[in-house]
């Protein structure tokens, strides 16, 4: 018989088995789903991420500005710019100044005021009115110095409900100076002191633009007519220039929005301004360069991970997909050999199942295709939600690729799962299936298994024979070297993967099957599991290098390995089942049917909870990973003595006659028991007081990459050793961990360094930083990426950001004087991650008397640890930024530099080293303090302590602004715990995103649940008959199919948290932190199961219970 | 088998109704266009201890009276007393409870659950009774070994022949000591030797243990075997004809 009765068959069968094939695309249409959606997701999230960020360019391609930080640009700049880009569409001068605003008692300490000319050239775009969204001429809105537009987002963010005209306050540095010369009465020297006025200006703001919208609203917060903020800015420069620009803005084309300029076009055309201009007098930079290669790296990572966990998700639709093929077959059996036994041949009932199954494809694709674009529509609208700002546009893109993709995708998942049953089919003895057995699985291996085997055996061998044989860069298995690193545990894993199953497939020709697939499953899932839980923890000393695709064959195999081990092992575990439940009164008839159904139904009973073993390894892992990386820092954070909150005001306290602002807080909460202040200083714009990161003295320096804008704090004895005079004293105030220490201090490099042994060499370090004599050696290191002249990102080391990295300068060379004397300088310590320790740099101590700064050299001796909460209190880095709305705050990030009491002294922004100066300050005027409580660390109360301080702090004419009598004075509270909490948000968020793709998989689960059981109970129908005959009560009936359900359910899960509690263990000994099991998850979990198998059984159990015997043994399938 | 020999003094037992049947009435699609009338007002009173076969042409009723008596069917009128229990009264938990204290059933396909060894299949009414798992298992390993399928415990119903999945069946029907056995069609699916050992097993069974049998059966000889035939057609008892018969010697 041939294809025209294969088509006769499957046609027939297509139709009578209405509700079974219905199962088929369901299961198809689910894969496909999964498939098209993870498609759409990571296409948006790509194009979504990427136009936030270029959205907030305008239309502007890069811009070009004076080398040196706050120079100025003239006329003849512009002419030289158009010269060299005669494609430009236009360009624009543009002067900004970062000020601090006050509006109320909302206070920013750095917005950033841009200056454009009215008449800026219209391919920059228009401004629209947020409201009415009408196009705003600001010709005649910004009409003088005082008038100056907001963006929505900074209204927004200001709490501005309506289009309003306000005053706001903006302090100018004005060079309002006066020089007081005193004579010094030993040496006789003249000694001069300035003195700056500092003051203020009222603006009023004459309008507020749409900055959600694309163009040239999106690019900027306040906008002032150019020529005065020219004026205003005249004012700080000694020649009173009133015509300085700070850059001009280059428009290749307009309208990018709509079509993206060309990545290489604009390469090109940035690379020939700056081969054209001369370096170290101008500047060429293209944020919108930067952002491309920002979100491809962002995209990289996030696009790998979702590969990752959608590739795992998918497997459980093929599982599910491949069970009901299963099924379909086993069904049918009887039909099959009746076909054979009627004179059909094998290849024909291939075909007629084939057939089925392609149209079952096409149609699940079909309906895949719309699930999926549901899907991706879902998840886009929650990625709005999760990392949205308002100007996040989030808009589904469809790639044509993927409808033809989704199809095809349909028809081959049908065909590929159905193939293997099919073939099963074809082969059945027709005798055997004509009498209803069942082909026993208990028989030895065939040559060809054999053979194949043996070739995975060779595979497998030559991969573990990589590492120290092929690539010598590695160390071979056989020596303990030879697991210790990442990569040699990629070819380890690879090796195991080919090498156990092979055996396994060899040995079965010669034991029984059952003995063969024990030894491999068992092998195989040791391998992974002793990278996970011994290698991370005690071998591997260095993780980088863990990438996806380690942890892809790393967590398959775990899976791989649990499921076969448990369904080779099903009888026994059945058995064991049965023999509880027959001594339970009321189940010993369920005991006696339902254990024995699962194992009789090996393969099936195994592909169902193989999907949960899926789903739940991927839900343990993602549900642990959050609480333990929370409490590791929430943790230590308790046992340093913690501190629970901060404050920091926008200037340093007033120096009142009967009180300070310290004792203030101490009078505001009796909780509070100890506040530690520090004197902090950022120089938003004074590059003055930046500081240098190579020496101001030689020719080699260029204020464009030499000089950083670099917060400074103080940090005395006091503050953190309170009364406790040296480092093995346990009585001080506050523990400040340190990620890398100064010379002197032994410390070992094993990453596997105690906390207590941390805290023991921090407290060291830290006598060694209060000791005015102490100096250390400055090493040959520099700061490379993000200094460097194409400040090319992709560059910097971002693996030192917290933690304790051993000795970094082991081998590097100390520099040498030019008598050949090793350069040794008084110590600084910092929180950034910029700075490499042993790097020597220069502070602007003073001024001299000609306004230049006074460098002194130092050596960065140590760096506090942002990972351990200890630390964490001064160093401000937070993951978070890249995606916290609106203000990104690149001073923030870059963090302080913290200076001994003896050397904050010599500066005139910590203390008054040189007289009066707008910036110097009395010893006790301080502006952060840190303050503990009586309170635990999470508790909810401190919120209310923080909102007294504000409201102490924060109302006019009341509290604080009464004491000092000065409205200018704002506070703002942080509790630690959200601080810790938000750096932990970026991980929440991205979690929370893939727990996305982690529920579909339970849906899939769902289904599948679903599916098998209705499929039982009609498959069923005769034994259920049987059971009613013999004395079955309905209830025993319904609890036999509810039972299979949730037992399956249950071994998933059960090996879901064993998976996924080793897969964890890794990842916290990865973090050195202790694991935490959610217990209350899993219980979660454990219902949800249980739920999904009553809720998926319950109605097709009913039905079951309710056959009359009579009909139901009149059943032959 | 100790429960068949503690009854073999009761042998000669007074003669009393265990199944009285009045008006019975089976349609199924009840109302509608292609409903069937299958049982038309049957009456029939069967004592116990007999042994009793109906015969009749396919579709004249006779497996639908069987499901009636044996309660896997629901009947559409009349009633049904079965050891002085009106059972139309009864609850279907009641019901099922009843069915498997006072009921066996022998298939023509021997229905045993193909996912359970012999001795698995036999048990499982005695653990439905609540009974302890260990006695269970003991008691079908006795009914099992005396019944001749001693080496034959721990196999499945696929691996043994049919005149031995029979004998489970059989073993299976009477490990809780029903008071009647309903057979329907028990030797159908078997050669006329097995059928012959298996019809004398019957008879053991029913002397030994005065349980009562109703067989289904179109083969003359297996009817001959009972004590009196009942001859059903169009779903009515048409004649009745008392035994003994002659091959009942024979065999």
């Amino acid at each position: 018989m041939g294809l025209k009765s294969s088509f006769m068959v499957a046609k027939r069968s297509l139709w009578r088995r209405k509700t079974k094939n219905l199962s088929a695309i369901l299961a198809v249409t689910l894969g496909v789903t999964l498939l098209v959606g993870i498609q759409i997701t990571t296409d948006t999230l790509q194009n979504a991420f990427l136009t936030s960020l270029l959205q907030t360019e305008g239309e502007v391609d890069f811009s070009v500005a004076n080398a040196t930080t706050g120079g100025c640009l003239t006329q003849a700049d512009y002419q030289k710019i158009s010269n060299l880009a005669p494609d430009a569409v236009g360009i624009m001068p543009e002067l900004t100044m970062n000020v601090p605003i006050m509006l109320g008692s909302q206070f920013d300490s750095s917005v950033k005021i841009a200056g454009i000319s009215t008449d800026y050239p219209q391919e920059f775009g228009t401004f629209y009115d947020w409201k009415t969204g009408d196009e705003m001429d600001i010709n005649d809105l910004l009409t003088d110095n005082t008038t100056i537009l907001f963006s929505s987002r900074l209204a927004e963010n200001l709490g501005l409900e309506k289009d309003v005209s306000l005053p706001i306050s903006v302090t100018t540095e004005f060079t309002n100076l006066t020089i007081t010369i005193n004579i010094d009465p030993t040496t006789g020297a003249v000694i001069p002191t300035p003195v700056f006025g500092t003051e203020r200006v009222e603006l009023s703001v004459v309008g507020i633009f749409d900055s959600s919208r694309p163009g040239i609203g999106s690019k900027y917060k306040m906008v002032m007519a150019l020529e005065y903020l020219q004026q205003w800015n005249s004012l700080q420069d000694v020649n009173r220039e009133t015509d300085c620009v700070s850059s001009y803005l280059v428009a290749l084309k307009t309208d990018h929005f709509t079509t993206e300029i060309e990545e290489s076009y604009l390469q090109e055309q940035v690379d020939l301004f700056e081969a054209s201009m001369p370096e170290n007098s101008y500047s060429i930079n293209s944020n919108r360069l930067t952002f491309f290669s920002v979100a491809e790296i962002v995209m990289t990572l996030l696009s790998t991970m979702l590969a990752a966990l959608g590739l795992l998700v998918m497997v459980t639709g093929i599982l599910l997909i491949s069970n009901v093929q299963l099924m379909s077959v086993e069904d049918r059996e009887f039909q099959t050999g009746v076909l054979r036994a009627v004179g059909e041949n094998r290849r024909g009932i291939v075909q007629s199942i084939l057939i089925e199954n392609v149209f079952q494809g096409i149609l699940g694709g079909i309906f895949g295709l719309i699930g999926g674009l549901a899907f991706g529509q879902a998840v886009a609208l929650y990625l709005v939600e999760l990392f949205g700002t308002g100007s996040l546009s989030v808009q589904p893109v469809v790639s044509e690729v993927v409808v033809i993709l989704a199809v095809i995708v349909g028809v081959m998942l049908g065909i590929i799962t159905g193939i293997i049953p099919a073939l099963r089919a074809s082969r059945v003895n027709i005798v055997d299936a004509l009498r209803g057995i069942k082909t026993s699985f208990e028989k030895k291996s065939g040559r060809n298994l054999v053979a194949f085997g043996i070739l995975l055996m060779i595979g497998g061998t030559l991969a573990l024979l990589i590492n120290g044989v092929f690539d010598e860069s590695s160390q071979a298995i056989w020596l303990t070297e030879g697991w210790d690193t990442i990569d040699e545990w990629r070819n380890i894993l690879i090796g195991a993967g080919l090498l156990f199953p092979g055996i396994g497939m060899v040995l079965s020709r010669f034991i029984s099957r059952i003995k063969a697939l024990n030894i491999t499953a068992f092998a195989l899932y040791l391998a992974p599991v002793i990278l996970f839980v011994v290698a991370m923890g005690e071998w591997i000393t260095d993780i980088t290098g863990l990438s996806t695709d380690i942890l892809i064959i790393g967590v398959t195999e775990i899976i791989v390995g649990s499921v076969l081990l448990v369904a080779v092992n099903l009888p026994p575990v059945m058995n064991a089942l049965r023999s509880l439940l027959v001594k339970i009164r009321g189940l010993k008839g369920v005991g006696q049917i339902a254990p024995a159904l699962i194992s009789s139904h090996k393969s099936r009973s195994t592909l169902t909870f193989a999907i949960f073993a899926v789903i739940m390894t991927l839900n343990v892992t993602v549900a642990v990973l959050v609480p333990t990386n929370l409490s590791s820092v929430v943790e230590t954070e308790e046992s340093s003595k913690g501190i629970d909150l901060i404050v920091s005001l926008n200037k340093p306290e007033m120096l009142l006659p009967d009180t300070t602002y310290l004792e203030e807080l101490y009078k505001l909460d009796s909780h509070i028991t100890d506040v530690i202040p520090f004197k902090t200083y950022t120089p938003t714009t004074d590059y003055t007081k930046f500081v240098a990161v190579n020496s101001p003295l030689t020719p080699d320096f260029d204020a464009s990459t030499s000089l950083l804008p670099m917060g400074y704090g103080e940090i005395t004895a006091d503050q953190i050793r309170g009364n406790a005079t040296d480092a093995s004293d346990s009585d001080w105030r506050y523990a400040f961990y340190l990620s890398s220490f100064p010379d002197g201090i032994t410390k070992p490099v094993d990453s596997d360094v105690s906390d207590e042994e941390l805290l023991k060499l921090s407290k060291e370090s830290w006598d060694l930083f209060f000791d005015p004599t102490y100096t250390m050696a400055a090493y040959n290191v520099s700061l490379d990426a993000l200094l460097s002249e194409d400040r090319d990102l992709t560059d910097v080391d971002l693996s030192n950001l917290g933690g304790y990295s051993g000795d970094e300068l082991e081998g590097v060379a100390m520099l040498r004087d030019e008598y050949g004397e090793v350069i040794k300088n008084p110590v600084v310590f910092t929180d950034s991650f910029i700075l490499p320790l042993g790097l020597q740099i220069w502070i602007p101590m003073n001024t001299t008397q000609y306004g230049a700064p006074v460098y002194q050299a130092f050596t960065v001796a140590g760096r506090l640890d942002s990972e351990r909460a200890g630390g964490f209190p001064l160093s401000s880095f937070s993951i978070g930024g890249l995606f916290s709305d609106g203000d990104f705050d690149f001073m923030d990030m870059i963090g302080k530099i913290y200076l001994n009491e003896y050397w904050a002294n010599q500066t005139n922004f910590l203390a008054e080293a040189n007289g009066e100066t707008s910036t110097s300050r009395a010893p006790d005027q301080y502006d952060y303090y840190l303050i503990k409580t009586s309170y635990e660390i999470d508790d909810p109360e401190l919120d209310s302590v923080a909102q007294a301080i504000e409201e102490f702090t924060n109302t006019n004419n009341q509290g604080y602004r009464d004491l000092a009598e000065d409205n200018f004075y704002i506070a703002s509270a942080t509790v630690l715990y959200s601080k810790i909490e938000s750096t932990l948000e970026m991980t929440e968020r991205v979690v929370s995103f893939l727990q996305i793709y982690v529920t579909f998989g339970l849906v899939i689960g769902a289904v599948g649940m679903a599916v098998i059981s209705v499929r039982n109970v009609s498959e069923r129908k005769r034994e259920i008959g049987m059971m009613r005959a013999i004395g079955f009560p309905r209830t025993q009936v319904m609890i036999s199919v509810l039972l299979e359900l949730v037992v399956l359910g249950v071994i998933g899960l059960v090996i879901g948290i064993i998976n996924g509690v080793v897969i964890s263990v890794g990842f916290a000994n990865m973090q050195s932190a202790a694991l935490i099991i959610p217990w209350n998850d899993l219980g979660v979990y454990l219902g949800f199961i249980t739920l999904i198998a009553l809720a998926a059984g319950a109605i097709p159990g009913l039905f079951a219970s309710r056959i009359p015997p009579a009909e139901a043994l009149r059943y032959v399938g | 088998m100790e429960s068949v020999t503690s009854k073999q003094k009761e042998n000669a037992a007074t003669k009393e109704p265990i199944l009285e049947i009045n008006g019975l009435h089976k349609r199924y699609s009840e109302g509608k266009s292609n409903e069937v009338h299958a049982i038309r007002g049957l009456d029939l009173t069967v004592n116990k201890g007999d042994m009793m076969a109906i015969m009749g042409p396919s579709g004249c009723g006779k497996t639908t009276l069987l499901n009636m008596i044996g309660h896997l069917d629901r009947r559409s009128e009349g009633t049904i007393v079965i050891n002085n229990i009106d059972t139309a009264t009864l609850s279907d938990g009641k019901m099922t409870n009843f069915r498997r204290d006072n009921i066996g059933f022998i298939f023509q396909l021997f229905n045993l659950f193909p996912f359970l060894s012999a001795v698995e299949n036999v048990e499982t009414p005695l653990l439905l009774k609540g009974i302890n798992s260990g006695v269970a298992r003991e008691q079908a390993k006795m009914i099992l070994r005396e019944l001749g399928m001693g080496d034959r415990l721990y196999h499945l119903p696929s691996e043994l022949s049919g005149g031995q999945q029979q004998r489970v069946a059989v073993a299976r029907a009477l490990i809780t000591e029903p008071a009647i056995i309903l057979g329907d069609e028990p030797t159908g699916d078997l050669d006329s030797t097995t059928s012959a050992d298996v019809m004398h097993l019957f008879r053991r069974i029913n002397k030994m243990n005065n349980q009562t049998l109703v067989l289904v059966t179109h083969n003359r000889w297996i009817a001959e075997q009972c004590d009196y035939i009942v001859h059903m057609s169009d779903g009515k008892i048409s004649r009745v004809e008392q035994g003994p018969f002659t091959s009942q010697e024979e065999a």
